[in-house]
């Protein structure tokens, strides 16, 4: 992995979005991220796995499916890193932080179903992490524009 | 876009071809899709991925029950044509060294029906 600066220059908002807590506006916010970066269609894919990981585990357990929240995405580029923020209101949840670790050399009896959408956030992103500010979690992604 | 999956048979094998993307809100589709393939012993089943152009790890669970089912019938399932993004998935997962990829869909076509 590699280390993110602290500062990012020249940071420009690309995206800014409301996406309404429904598995099935996914697909809409996947349109909106690949219209913002039509040069990096491999950067579009990774940012989207991610965004719908983490947010489906957010309309699944932090919001136990309630479908009238919004979860606000941000996305933007600086001149080295792709910066994708996700902010929800659901209650304190750290997926880095909880999510096991799966263990990938198993055998195709022994590979328990799911439990793979925060490793793959985990491996495709450069950093991922946490927060929680009292009204909500906010998660910080951060991806090299390097490909 | 959103998720289609078309199935064939050709010379005793199960020929699914998959278009679109398979998202936590399509994968119920293709879970219902793949769900009854190997309820006989030893289904022969192509999964043809060169139209899907993403796949989450919700798409992903649904390929690893159905591996699994294929095993316990003696079934074989095979899965083709993966885009190479959709193929970093797989490999991320540790997909590649528990199912049968390959490239070629002709090519895994005539593995199964030899």
């Amino acid at each position: 992995m590699a280390t993110p600066p602290v500062e990012l220059r020249n940071k420009r908002l690309l995206l800014d979005y409301q996406l309404p807590s429904q598995l099935g506006e996914i697909a809409k916010l996947a349109e909106a991220v690949e219209g913002v970066l039509p040069n990096r269609p491999d950067l579009a894919f990774t940012a989207n796995l991610c965004l719908e990981e983490l947010i489906t585990n957010t309309i699944n357990y932090g919001l136990s499916g309630a479908p009238d929240r919004v979860i606000r995405v941000r996305i933007s580029l600086s001149d080295d890193w792709l910066e994708i923020l996700l902010k929800d209101d659901a209650p304190p949840f750290d997926p880095f932080a909880e999510a096991p670790t799966p263990d990938l050399d198993l055998d195709i009896d022994e590979r328990p179903i799911g439990g793979l959408g925060v490793h793959m956030v985990k491996s495709m992103m450069d950093a991922a992490h946490a927060y929680y500010d009292g009204s909500g979690n906010l998660i910080v992604l951060l991806k090299t524009l390097r490909s | 876009m959103t998720f289609q999956s078309v199935i064939t048979m050709k010379e005793g094998v199960h020929h699914i071809l998959l278009t679109g993307r398979v998202d936590s809100a399509t994968a119920g589709e293709f879970e219902q899709t793949l769900k009854n393939l190997f309820d006989t012993e030893g289904s022969k089943v192509i999964l043809n991925f060169a139209g899907l152009n993403y796949i989450s790890s919700a798409g992903l669970r649904v390929v690893l029950m159905a591996a699994k089912r294929a095993k316990q019938n003696q079934g074989r399932l095979v899965l083709c044509g993966l885009l190479p993004h959709v193929r970093e998935v797989f490999e991320i997962s540790g997909f590649l060294k528990i199912l049968e990829v390959i490239g070629d869909c002709e090519q895994a076509l005539s593995l199964l029906k030899a």
